[in-house]
This record gives C-alpha cells, sequence and structure tokens, in this order.
C-alpha cells in the first residue's frame, strides 16, 4: 500500500465487540489523516467494522482476507 | 454523520444547567470561605447563607424542614449514611433484620449485604417482570425485629414507580424504619416526606442539572441515625468534614431552576422515540411498566431481540448517540443487569436491552436522527448476526 499504516489494531482471537472496542479506541487517539490497520479473526467483526467506519465517514483503504485472518485498514479523516 | 453528540444516558448524569455553573462559580472565586457560625468571619457566614438557603430549597421541595437535610457527597454517600447510621445508632433495640428490595441501587444492595456480614439478618423483596416490589412478600417480611425497609422511589434502569405509601404503612405497622432511594424521581415525580411517612431519603443533584459529587440526605426529626465517620460537627454532626459550598449552592439553583414544563417536553420526547422504536423495529420489547404513568418520564428501556447490548452501544456512539446497556460486558462487574435478572429476564433479554434517556436539553430533531440509526443499527446488526437472520 502506498500510504504508511501508523497503528496496527490486533485483534487476533478476539470475538466480538472487542474488535470494533479496539478500533474505536485507536480512532479516538488517532490525528486526523493517520492510517490505522486492523487485523484479526472474528468473522462478524470483519463485516461489522467497515460498517460503523461508514457511519463515521471513515473510508476503508483496503479491506482482504489472507489466511483466515481479516485485515482492515482506513484513514482517519 | 452527526457531530454534535446526541446525550441519551440522563439516568446517569446531567448536563449542568449554565445558570447553575455561573452561580456556582461565586463561590469558587469569591465567597470562598468555609461555611462557618455567626462568631466568625463575615465571608464564613456568607457561605454558611448559601448552605442554609439550599438547605430550605430542598426541604421545601420533599415536604421537610430545612434541618432535617443533611448534605453528602451523593447517592451513594446518602444511602450509606442512612442505612449504616441507622444500624449504627440502633444497636441496642433487639431489632436485628434489614428488608430491601432486589432491584435497589448498588449503594444499597452492597451496603445492605455488608451488614449481613457483620450479622444482620437481610431479606430481599421481590419484583415483577415490570419491577413493581411484592407488597405481600414485604408484609410477611416487616415484623418487631426490623430495623429498616428500603425501597427505592423509582428504580433507575427501568424508571418503575413504587407505591411508597403502601410501603410506608407495611413498616410503620411494626415501628420499622422507612428509607427510600428517590435520587431517580427527585422532582420529577411529586412526593412529600410527611404525607407518605418517610423517615430517611436520599437524592443527588446530579440528577437534576446539578453539579455531580453533591447530594443530600433527609432524616425525618426523631429518627436515630449516628455519623459514619469521624471529624468535626458539621451537617448537624452527621456528615462530618468541611462543606462543599459551591457544590451545595449549585444544588439549590438546580432545584430553584427546575422547571415542571421541562417535565411534560421530556414526557413528548421519551414517547415519540418509543413510538418511532417499536413501531419501526421489530422484535422490540420493553423493559419496565408498560402504563407510563407508572414510569418516570426520562425513562425508556428496550431490548432487541437476536442482537447484544453492548455492539448497539458501540455503533450507536460511533454515530454519535450516547446510551447504555444493561449487558454483563458493559458494567463494570462484568455482571448483567441485576435489576432485569430480578425482574425474571433471561440473560439474553438483558444483554440485549438499551436504557434511552432524555433531558431538557433534547431536541425533536435529536429524538429522530436517533430512531432512524437505531433502526439502521439494529437491522444490519440483525443481519450479521448467525440467530438474526
Amino acid at each position: 500500500m502506498a500510504t504508511a499504516v501508523k497503528t496496527v489494531v490486533d485483534c487476533i482471537s478476539e470475538n466480538c465487540p472487542m474488535p470494533l472496542v479496539k478500533t474505536r479506541a485507536a480512532i479516538m487517539d488517532a490525528k486526523k489523516g493517520d492510517v490505522i490497520m486492523v487485523k484479526g479473526t472474528h468473522p462478524q467483526s470483519y463485516e461489522e467494522i467497515p460498517m460503523a467506519l461508514d457511519a463515521m465517514d471513515i473510508k476503508v483503504l483496503e479491506q482482504k482476507y489472507e489466511d483466515a485472518t481479516w485485515y482492515i485498514t482506513f484513514m482517519v479523516s | 454523520m452527526k457531530k454534535n453528540t446526541v446525550y441519551l444516558d440522563n439516568n446517569a448524569a446531567t448536563r449542568v444547567d449554565p445558570r447553575v455553573v455561573k452561580y456556582m462559580d461565586e463561590f469558587h472565586l469569591h465567597d470562598y470561605a468555609v461555611a462557618s457560625s455567626q462568631f466568625s468571619h463575615t465571608p464564613g457566614i456568607r457561605a454558611k447563607e448559601s448552605v442554609d438557603t439550599s438547605r430550605e430549597i430542598i426541604a421545601k421541595r420533599i415536604g421537610a424542614k430545612p434541618g432535617e437535610i443533611v448534605f453528602t457527597s451523593g447517592e451513594t454517600e446518602s444511602n450509606n449514611l442512612a442505612l449504616m447510621g441507622a444500624v449504627a445508632s440502633n444497636k441496642d433495640k433487639n431489632r436485628n433484620k434489614i428488608i430491601i428490595s432486589k432491584i435497589e441501587h448498588f449503594s444499597v444492595l452492597h451496603t445492605a449485604e455488608r451488614l449481613k456480614r457483620n450479622g444482620y439478618e437481610l431479606c430481599y423483596i421481590d419484583v415483577d417482570e415490570e419491577g413493581f416490589i411484592d407488597l405481600e412478600k414485604l408484609e410477611s417480611l416487616v415484623d418487631e425485629r426490623t430495623l429498616f425497609v428500603s425501597v427505592m422511589h423509582a428504580n433507575h434502569e427501568v424508571g418503575t414507580i413504587q407505591d411508597l405509601n403502601a410501603v410506608s404503612k407495611l413498616a410503620k405497622k411494626k415501628n420499622a424504619y422507612f428509607h427510600t432511594d428517590a435520587t431517580y424521581s427527585f422532582l420529577q415525580v411529586p412526593i412529600d416526606v410527611e404525607e407518605t411517612g418517610i423517615d430517611l431519603l436520599s437524592i443527588d443533584a446530579n440528577l437534576i442539572h446539578g453539579p455531580k459529587g453533591v447530594g443530600a440526605l433527609y432524616v425525618r426529626e426523631g429518627v436515630s441515625i449516628e455519623k459514619i465517620f469521624e471529624g468535626g460537627y458539621q451537617e448537624n454532626n452527621l456528615r462530618p468534614g468541611t462543606e462543599n459550598v459551591p457544590g451545595i449552592a449549585g444544588f439549590g439553583k438546580a432545584c430553584e431552576l427546575f422547571d415542571k414544563s421541562d417535565i411534560h417536553k421530556v414526557t413528548e420526547l421519551r414517547n415519540n422515540l418509543h413510538t418511532g422504536l417499536t413501531s419501526g423495529i421489530k422484535g422490540t420489547l420493553l423493559n419496565g411498566p408498560g402504563d407510563f404513568s407508572r414510569r418516570i418520564p426520562n425513562n425508556l428501556n428496550l431490548s432487541f431481540e437476536y442482537i447484544e447490548g453492548e455492539s448497539v452501544v458501540l455503533h450507536l456512539d460511533m454515530r454519535g448517540i450516547a446510551v447504555i446497556t444493561g449487558s454483563a460486558c458493559f458494567s463494570r462487574a462484568l455482571q448483567a443487569s441485576h435489576i432485569l435478572l430480578a425482574m425474571g429476564f433471561t440473560h439474553e433479554r438483558a444483554h440485549g436491552s438499551i436504557r434511552f434517556s432524555p433531558s431538557k436539553y433534547t431536541s425533536n430533531e435529536d429524538i429522530d436522527y436517533t430512531i432512524s440509526n437505531v433502526k439502521e443499527v439494529v437491522e444490519k446488526l440483525r443481519e450479521l448476526s448467525p440467530i438474526g437472520k
């Protein structure tokens, strides 16, 4: 990816709602323009996090699954 | 996305009225002396006068005499002082039984549990599915060994307003003290300590657009309680320590400013929210009284089937809406709401519960925004839920 990731939020093995809780905390600590990558394994969170980001007008830069781990990268606006 | 927060957690804390803040500033910046007697310096006398003015205002609101009001740091201290103070002062009276409802605030519940560990017999009054206490059960429990009965006026989670007259009569039959935590009903629901026969009553400024960290305990003249920590002789020798003059002044001012028309406004907002959510979202269950005249105006508690409360809270928060849930993960104790469980609800229903509580600062636009966002969040979460599809 062209944009450098500033913060990685590790949610591997954590169930709902912890990935969303940790994502929200990372957003609260971030500055405008910071790029955050969340990685996890809980399937519902993979769908739930982009839904919450959309409601906050935060654009997802990349979303992918690799070997049962998902990655969601977004820029804080 | 809405940028300003829609704050719907007014059963926990309210926004302080700016006029209260301005009034309190006087006592932070100018009249900041310790409240003291007529033999002291002028600033101290002025501080004392402001404390006494608040005492008069608050006493009038509950039909008490000013000398029966003891200022504390809030609901928790008032409840501790009422229960522990009554026990400390009546050890020799062969009354070692205490009775509380199962849906009390933790400051009553845990204080009573401590008293039980210290040898007191603790009895609980059950509640029905709407949160009303079982008066027959209470009647069967109260006897000559009962020191006090404690039943909260209105519940903070589901808004149920208890029939205090009935509770008082049962307690008085056996000459037991009657304590009520009226923190969540104060000013919203009229109360008269004389007419109702209340011996001890707890209130808190934080719920009426006053400051945090200040509350009061009404102690009926002739009711014997003892202070629960040592220090000076303030507050009729029941609550040692320098009085929180700005807080107490702010408490009085918040009482003075409380307008009955705000109750009508809040009731309408709550009703519109209820109609909008229950008509628009299938599988929405009302927790607490269905008869809204038996529920405090600023309370609505709903469960949304198939989804968990904390997910709803998080998604709404990210849309700028502040509500709370009775779910276990949300609680510091990591336990589902003891109130909803006492009402006979399943853990699933407790986990799915959301409390909405508007205030005079909530607008119609806020309610419309909340309805549309709750609908969207609940629908989307149900699509993701394996059992909600």
